[in-house]
């Protein structure tokens, strides 16, 4: 009671929601149920991006390379798989080099002390170049990523049709928003990644050991963009593009901040903005609207959340500040 | 305080990658201008030899689109023209009036320019060069022409309209789709074409069409139209037609992907024969909506040659690909019906009802 007390907004947020989606399912569910799955394929990669800079940020490391870090992911991905022949090995070396671009943001920016904005920057432009370099053009994946319906969850109306008729790594998606809010929120892990990002050098006065942590968080923190990039370039598509992202890290880092840094709240706002994506697509040459105001709605409605929030809502502490052992802050 | 610091390093992020993606795209470097001999050189100054110089855009003469096309068109007709041929490789826009000075100076007779962005560069050496032809692909001549250069155009709204024509007959959903790149005059024609065609084979059908809605990445969002062809998959569409670049090749490749394709489920490419540019596609790609670039070249370098050729513009056909593995799934009536169709479309008895 005493929870539901305190979570009143967001519940009711939510259980508003679920029944408008399901009044629209029963006026039409065709519609309805291609409009959020076309939503949920919008947000996948959103969401992993997104949580890539929550566990990120959380411990007080900016991450503006999460565009960069799927762009290298989605092309080491689909190169491997088409040059393995094995799906698996493909998302698993994704995976893979989204951690290591991980590793090169901390190891820059915790070790070096290097500013964070532009080691972000410094990936994204790094990752254009050498995927554009060594793109060729002509191969194939050996076999599509397979569809599972989970059992007994995917028979549940609407719900079911969106989230558990799914590929392999939309269900990662799904499963991880949980595990990383349980983790930030109710672990001794999570306990000490809040308390570096908010407050290092008390954390440090504490015995907790910021620099290891920090480092490690960031680079594993890479796994999440790493598998938004495997996803784009092979259960998306079935193809690797130059420039393929298109924006979407950067489109994560705008619901990062909308979705408040945290995990559940980014799951909701990621999914937000796919609706609005489909919305508009939908719309385009029944109603006379440009589709282009559609589109704009999810970052308009950033910024007034943004505005109207500002006391409430605010990014770690630390965050976007070196730390230095004995300097405080 | 923090958000502000926060929004503004997005938005610096943001133009940082957009303005690497631009330098990305131009690819590899082959060093200045690049530039291969293919033929023993006669001296292209003396009356007897006819030379022919293609100048690509940022891209190379193997590069499955319009510059192969291009070059390909101009050794078809080599042979019969007993024309000394050769090509240079731009890989830098910058270099464009250059590499065709390159051909200018030795004398060449006739040089092919290809692409929109040329045009420019192209009319300029025109004036300045009235003794040479010049062929510019896809360069629209507005007035005054200059007469030695004549644009080499196509009617986008027809290749839609037979396709579209074919998608009308051959659906069972009586739904069908098009996804689209940026709204701009040559997806618009592939768009009306296609509806129209559609609407004549089918009065009955419903053709949903959706333009990607940002400029920057409109041609390059392969996600986002494979997202596209899945929606209008799932609300009943059969056939998918992929008409803007990587986006629509997304959404060609998600049509592959999903149940029945191939039996059910069709999806068409779009510019040139995309069988030979995007494997992936396969399972569905029944045919494509086709600009003969090649044919247009061709008959321009006749023209030239025989001193027909005239200034202004020049309308190549287009129409639709063949059906490759296809070939056995389309009705012998249904071939015969788009058959038709492409031919009066090309001698103009029949209109696509597109106005630019």
């Amino acid at each position: 009671m005493e929870w539901l007390q305190r979570n009143r907004i967001s519940v009711g947020t939510t259980v508003v929601i679920l029944v408008a989606a399901y009044v629209f399912y029963v006026v039409n569910d065709n519609v309805a149920t291609s409009m959020f799955k076309g939503a949920w394929f919008f947000a996948v990669p959103l969401v992993l991006g997104a949580l890539t800079g929550v566990v990120g940020e959380r411990s007080g490391v900016v991450n503006i390379g999460i565009e960069g870090q799927m762009l290298v992911a989605a092309f080491t991905a689909f190169f491997t798989a088409a040059a393995s022949g094995s799906l698996v090995v493909g998302v698993g070396v994704g995976m893979l080099a989204g951690i290591v671009m991980g590793a090169f943001l901390a190891f820059t920016t915790v070790k070096g002390l290097m500013d964070q904005i532009i080691a972000g920057v410094v990936i994204n432009i790094v990752a254009t170049g050498l995927t554009s370099f060594f793109y060729r053009p002509g191969q194939v994946l050996s076999a599509n990523m397979p569809q599972w319906d989970i059992p007994v969850l995917s028979s549940i109306p609407l719900i079911g049709d969106v989230f558990f008729q799914t590929g392999p790594i939309a269900l990662f998606a799904l499963l991880a928003v949980p595990v990383v809010h349980l983790a930030l929120f109710r672990t001794r892990w999570g306990l000490r990644t809040r308390s570096i990002g908010e407050y290092p050098s008390a954390a440090d006065t504490a015995g907790i050991n910021v620099i290891r942590m920090r480092l490690l968080n960031v680079t594993i923190g890479g796994i999440f963009a790493g598998a938004a990039g495997a996803f784009l370039s092979m259960e998306a598509t079935a193809g690797f593009e130059r420039g393929m992202t298109a924006g979407r890290g950067f489109l994560a880092l705008a619901i990062l901040i909308f979705g408040a840094w945290r995990p559940l709240r980014v799951f909701a706002a990621a999914l937000f903005f796919g609706f609005t994506n489909a919305l508009a697509s939908q719309l385009q040459g029944v109603i006379n609207i440009p589709q282009q105001f559609i589109t704009l709605l999810p970052y308009l409605l950033t910024l007034v959340v943004l505005a109207v929030a500002a006391g409430r809502v605010r990014a770690p502490g630390a965050v976007g500040q070196p730390f230095v052992k004995g300097e405080g802050s | 305080m923090r958000s502000h610091v926060k929004l503004s390093a997005v938005v610096a992020g943001g133009l940082v990658a957009a303005l690497a993606g631009c330098g990305g795209t131009t690819g590899p470097s082959t060093g200045s201008g690049g530039g291969t001999n293919t033929a023993a050189s006669g001296d292209c100054s003396s009356a007897e030899v006819f030379c022919v110089g293609l100048v690509t855009d940022v891209g190379k003469v193997d590069d499955k689109g319009f510059n192969q096309a291009a070059w390909e068109g101009v050794e078809e007709v080599k042979g019969e023209l007993g024309a000394q041929t050769k090509y240079i490789e731009t890989t830098d826009p910058k270099d464009y009036a250059k590499n065709i000075k390159q051909f200018t100076d030795t004398k060449y007779d006739v040089i092919v320019t290809v692409g929109f962005l040329m045009g420019d560069a192209t009319r300029a050496a025109g004036k300045q060069y009235p003794n040479t032809k010049f062929i510019g692909f896809d360069q629209f001549q507005a007035d005054p022409v200059v007469p030695n250069v004549t644009g080499l155009i196509f009617h986008e709204d027809q290749a839609g309209y037979a396709a579209g024509y074919l998608a009308g007959l051959m659906t069972k959903t009586n739904k069908i789709g098009v996804v689209l790149g940026q709204e701009i005059p040559p997806t618009q024609a592939y768009a009306a074409g296609y509806e129209n065609g559609a609407m004549a084979a089918n009065p009955g059908i419903k053709v949903s069409k959706v333009y990607h809605p940002a400029g920057n990445t409109a041609f390059n969002d392969p996600v986002w139209g494979a997202g596209e062809a899945k929606k209008m998959l799932a609300q009943g569409a059969d056939f998918i037609f992929g008409a803007g670049g990587n986006t629509g090749n997304g959404a060609l490749q998600e049509a592959a992907k999903t149940a029945g394709a191939g039996d059910k489920i069709f999806c068409i490419g779009v510019d040139l024969d995309q069988w030979n540019t995007l494997p992936a596609a396969h399972p569905c790609l029944i045919t494509s909506a086709e600009k003969h670039e090649k044919e247009g070249i061709g008959t321009l370098l006749k023209q030239i040659k025989s001193n027909e050729i005239k200034p202004g513009n020049f309308f190549g056909t287009a129409g639709i690909s063949q059906f490759h593995d296809f070939d056995s799934k389309v009705p012998a009536d249904v071939k015969t019906k788009v058959g038709d169709v492409v031919k009066k479309l090309e001698d103009g008895s029949l209109a696509t009802g597109y106005k630019p």
